[in-house]
């Protein structure tokens, strides 16, 4: 049973790194997908008819649209692909493309909706004390970057899942690269012990 | 050198074109020169409102919609509030139209 007035020691059996229910859960914050709606499009006439939309040719070869619910943004291509970014869950990134293809079709043109891909699922988290990188970064130099003059938080490239994770001394972290929601808790559960290891004790 | 017509849509621009149109339908006045007419009148509004208009107004409004194409940025903006230093005035719907005026000199 868990003893809340016990002392937290860096310890594998600490039951609040052991016990995955305690652990705190990370939170999705960004999801992209693309999705081939199968025709070319006509990106001026779209700018044109639909609202919310920018279309600089000059600077950016699409167009692109926002949406209010999920609150996205899509980068609409003339090739007839999307990128559709900004969703906090996967579901909702699916569910906005949609809106984005049924908003296309009803400009005329004759969309289908191929190949939607979740591209990538970024995530944040708190582990909810101060980490020290310097100890981190000696133990496990494989699958690490750490070079506080370039960038203050650790990178940690993790190979199954393959997602890469950013370290702050903060205790904050950014799991990002993530082609499922799962992954990403288990990309936290396995980092967890990890860093619960390299807790500043001082 | 080619002017922004966005301000033939205002109230006085939109009457001079009335009264062009109306000068030229009874022969009064050739359509070349209705053009030229209203060319100078874009020429003119651009040149007045850079130079002679020295107010500023903060425009505060909920965005409902936006569109950028052709360079041209429209807005519509919903319960907007006009604030000058001395006066404030609320409007239920706002239509913005923008031009880039660095694109009149190219």
């Amino acid at each position: 049973m868990a003893d809340t007035d016990q002392v937290m020691e860096p310890s594998i059996d600490n039951p609040f790194i052991s016990s995955p229910a305690l652990h705190p859960r990370p939170t999705l914050q960004n999801v992209v997908s693309t999705v081939n709606f199968g025709c070319t499009l006509d990106l001026k006439a779209i700018v044109r008819h639909a609202r919310n939309t920018e279309y600089n040719p000059k600077r950016f070869a699409a167009a692109m649209m926002r949406i209010r619910e999920p609150k996205t943004t899509a980068l609409i291509f003339s090739s007839g692909k999307i990128v559709c970014t900004g969703a906090k869950t996967e579901k909702q990134s699916l569910t906005a493309a949609r809106k984005y293809a049924r908003i296309i079709q009803k400009l005329g043109f004759d969309i289908t909706f191929n190949d939607f891909k979740i591209q990538n699922i970024v995530a944040s988290c708190d582990v909810g004390c101060p980490l020290s990188l310097v100890r981190m970064s000696t133990f496990h130099g494989e699958f690490l970057v750490y070079e506080p003059e370039l960038f203050p938080g650790l990178i940690y490239r993790m190979k199954k899942p393959k997602v890469a994770i950013l370290v702050f001394p903060s205790g904050k972290i950014v799991i990002a690269g993530a082609q499922k929601t799962d992954e990403i808790f288990e990309a936290f559960k396995n980092i967890y012990p990890v860093l619960m290891s390299f807790r500043k004790t001082k | 050198m080619a002017t922004f017509e966005l301000y033939r849509k205002s109230t006085i621009g939109m009457c001079l074109t009335e009264t062009l149109d109306e000068m030229v339908s009874n022969g009064t006045l050739s359509p070349e020169l209705a053009i030229q007419v209203l060319v100078q009148f874009d020429k003119s509004m651009t040149e007045g409102l850079e130079s002679q208009v020295k107010s500023k107004v903060s425009i505060q409004g909920h965005l409902h919609t936006y569109r950028f194409c052709d360079n041209v940025w429209t807005f519509i903006l919903h319960n907007a509030s006009f604030k000058n230093e001395d006066s404030q005035e609320t409007v239920g719907r706002v239509k913005i139209v923008a031009c880039d005026s660095k694109l009149l000199s190219q």
